[in-house]
């Protein structure tokens, strides 16, 4: 069972298409995940918003390391943070106890344990220790450093590497300002960063070479006699041929035999000596093969994300992280601007010639359970229901119904209209219908802290006790069963709550007939399923609802920030303008689980 | 959040209520009280092992185990403070615990700190020294070894517990009025 909210990326809003398929799933998220552009007046997600690195950070020693490090050190914590080898959990630093086995004669020695050198990393987990690949170290800080100094291993990749690197480099630097010619656009071997558009424009425009550039002229120079079989190839990378500085087909040799030592190695050891593909694929370096030689590794850095809106003529920041403490600077969540919705109460509607069948079976509570039915349809029709677990499998042929409650974020009230989305014509038919009984209704604003969080002590009572029926009877005696919890600040609100209750009494009990229960910022409605009985087996009951809520445009700006209460009713009290409304409509998903 | 969730309802009388709003459990096996701060709204559930008595061994009060407001600790679950050899002596450490931070059941924690708004799922152990900073959820059945740091909006889990992913920017919220609900749904029958 889920609720999850579609992001239309950027596209313009439409309806998405319907769970039937499957390229539809990729635009749903839940609601926390999603972000919202107030310029942009738009859901935004974590596929389509723009991503920057606002900081790195180690994840074990929580340093941040500047950005211009980073790259220094390999995207790897520069400092003394190691992960084991064998369970990646990190590695503490441990001082050896020599110092007293040395000192002490025999096995009385004291229990003194003088810390000292050599440093060990100790694995506090499967209890690694670094004395197995043989590292120790000589201070307990700045391990990454020491061993930087002490390793000796990579010597010879590592100055190939870098000389190759330098060989790149150079011509990295020498070419970049170098245009090509727009017929090798073509060729995929061409970098794209090495077109000049205003070049490439001048170009066609002449129709003539526009070089200047030492580079460009000497290349075209050289291509001319064969101009017209080498044409394809004008932009292609020219690259002096790389001399290695070792011969590495010897080296191939020796890995020949280093093979046959490997495969001696490996009938000793069984499979368990092996290491494993994941440990061998997170070294950067040619390691063997065997778990024993798997070295540890410093711990990858994280960062902090700056997101942006994608659009490309808004780019307005959504999230901007604080490098220091875990707040955000900028948090633009789709959680303050879109109403929650929740899915709940399943009941599975009775038949009704069920109703007479051996009420001696019935126990108390299931008795109760009718009473509290029969209170609840007052008025209505005749219809008992059952209540259900959310997650027991739909049976075919039966006829449930839920509550669906909408949560509003606004410091505003919103009126919400509730519609299945419309379905493009060639859509496979589902084989269960969507009622909703009550599609327009409204949600009252969301409240200051205390004033919110002491409804829902008090109307907790409502909500599992009695339901609708016992409204008054909740009221009176809500003043003895809250007494208990509550302080100072809540004898203060209650009044003022109370107040507020009498005011709007009358409306509510008018609303709930209709199968509408309020409270607080919440409103609940119900949602009927009709389950066919030809669906199929272990299908999925799963649907779209189109949400659109009205609210007041002026506050488009500043949904978050607090408003007094005198405020907002003066503004209720003033005659409104059509103007001042707005509409926004976002379309969720609702899973409601499986078909037996 | 949570407009469908339950009232979670006890015994009347089992739970101890503090002028603060704490509930703690009569069946729960606290130690040392004096050396127990609880900060207020916060539930300590059935059968859980609360050390208090395991402090500092030299003179004068000590805190031992601070937890913040709206907390809970599950049934069966065991907060003990952590020590070790210190200069040839056997010293423990204080734990603290933050605001908004729920403990499932039968947890086994030595942390020496945990960050506000912070979920430790069932069957978990915190080992020795552990530090989990602020808005970090820790899967159930992991197990942090010893010293292990958790980093801000991660999520942890598997033994021995590794990063597995990070959480949304609107964790901090989620998780308070989470813990607010739950705790304004626990009530006496």
């Amino acid at each position: 069972m889920s609720v999850t909210y579609s992001c239309c990326h950027l596209d313009s809003p439409h309806a998405p298409l319907p769970p039937s398929y499957p390229s539809s799933s990729s635009s749903y998220h839940s609601l926390d995940k999603l972000y919202f552009c107030e310029e942009c007046d738009a859901v935004r997600c974590d596929l389509c918003s723009a991503i920057e690195i606002a900081s790195y950070f180690c994840p074990n020693c929580l340093f941040d390391v500047p950005s211009a490090n980073v790259r220094a050190d390999k995207n790897r914590c520069a400092r003394s943070c190691f992960s084991c080898p064998t369970c990646e959990s990190s590695l503490s630093i441990q001082a050896s106890d020599q110092p007293s086995t040395d000192n002490a004669v025999g096995p009385t020695a004291t229990a003194m344990t003088l810390s000292g050198p050599p440093y060990a990393l100790v694995c506090s987990g499967c209890k690694w220790s670094s004395k197995e690949v043989g590292w120790s170290f000589d201070k307990p800080t700045g391990i990454a450093l020491q061993l930087q100094k002490m390793n000796t291993q990579v010597d010879l990749v590592q100055s190939e590497f870098d000389s190759l690197k330098d060989h790149l480099e150079s011509y990295i630097t020498l070419s970049n300002p170098t245009p090509s010619s727009s017929s090798s656009s073509r060729s995929t071997r061409n970098p794209s960063r090495h077109i000049s558009h205003l070049t490439q424009m001048a170009q066609r425009a002449l129709h003539r070479d526009v070089g200047g550039l030492v580079a460009y002229s000497a290349r075209s120079k050289r291509s001319s006699p064969a101009e017209k079989g080498e044409k394809e190839k004008f932009g292609w990378d020219e690259l002096d041929e790389y001399v290695p500085k070792d011969s590495w087909r010897r080296t191939g040799l020796e890995k020949g035999l280093e093979d046959v030592d490997l495969i001696r190695d490996f009938e000793e050891s069984g499979a368990s000596g092996l290491a494993a593909l994941v440990k061998r694929w997170q070294s950067s370096w040619d390691r063997g093969s065997m778990s024993r030689e798997i070295l540890p590794q410093r711990i990858p850095l994280q960062t902090k994300l700056t997101k942006r809106c994608p659009h490309p003529n808004c780019r307005h920041l959504l999230i901007q992280p604080d490098t220091k403490t875990v707040r955000m600077k900028i948090k633009m969540v789709a959680s303050n601007y879109l109403p929650l919705v929740e899915i709940g109460r399943r009941r599975r509607r009775l038949p009704s010639n069920d109703i007479s069948e051996s009420p001696d079976q019935m126990s108390v509570q299931d008795m109760e359970k009718q009473r509290r039915e029969r209170r609840r349809t007052r008025g209505g029709n005749p219809v008992r229901e059952e209540d259900e677990l959310m997650d027991t499998p739909f049976k075919a042929g039966e006829t449930y119904s839920f509550q669906i409650a909408l949560t509003n974020p606004l410091y505003d009230p919103i009126q919400i209209r509730l519609t299945l989305p419309h379905q493009p014509k060639k859509a496979p038919k589902t084989d269960f219908s969507v009622i909703i009984p009550t599609p327009h209704f409204t949600i009252n604003a969301l409240k200051d802290a205390w004033a919110y969080e002491e409804d829902d002590e008090s109307d907790d009572y409502l909500m599992g006790g009695s339901g609708i029926g016992g409204l008054e009877a909740g009221f009176s005696e809500e003043g003895t069963t809250t007494t208990g919890t509550g302080t100072n600040t809540g004898t203060l609100s209650r009044k003022s709550k109370l107040t507020i209750l009498s005011s709007n009494n009358n409306k509510r009990s008018k609303e709930n007939l209709n199968g509408i229960e309020k409270k607080g910022n919440i409103t609940k409605v119900g949602l009927d399923i009709q389950i066919l009985p030809e669906i199929v087996r272990k299908s999925k009951v799963e649907f779209d609802l189109e949400i659109r809520y009205t609210y007041k445009a002026d506050d488009l700006g500043t949904p978050t920030n607090d408003k007094d209460e005198n405020k907002s009713k003066d503004k209720d009290n003033s005659t409104q303008n059509k103007e001042e409304y707005k509409n926004f409509t976002f379309w969720t998903r609702v899973n409601l689980g499986h078909v037996e | 959040m949570g407009a469908f969730d339950p009232i979670i309802t006890y015994e009347k009388g089992t739970y101890i209520e503090t002028d603060t709003g704490n509930k703690v459990s009569r069946k729960a096996s606290i130690t040392g009280a004096t050396n127990i701060i609880l900060g207020g709204k916060s539930i300590i559930k059935n059968d859980t092992i609360l050390r208090g008595d395991l402090r500092r061994s030299t003179a004068g009060q000590h805190v031992v185990l601070s937890i913040g407001r709206y907390c809970l600790i599950g049934e069966n679950s065991i907060i003990r403070p952590p020590g070790k050899l210190h200069k040839g002596s056997f010293t423990f450490y204080p734990i603290r615990i933050s605001d908004f931070v729920h403990i499932q059941s039968n947890c086994i924690i030595e942390a020496a700190s945990i960050g506000s708004c912070v979920e430790i799922g069932k069957n978990c152990i915190i080992g020795k020294f552990v530090i989990i900073k602020d808005l970090a959820i820790i899967l159930p059945d992991t197990v942090l070894p010893e010293g292990t740091i958790v980093p801000p909006m991660s999520i942890w889990g598997g033994n021995p517990g590794k990063l597995v992913d990070t959480l949304p920017e609107t964790y901090q919220e989620t998780m308070e009025s989470k813990c607010k609900n739950y705790y304004l749904r626990f009530k006496s029958a």
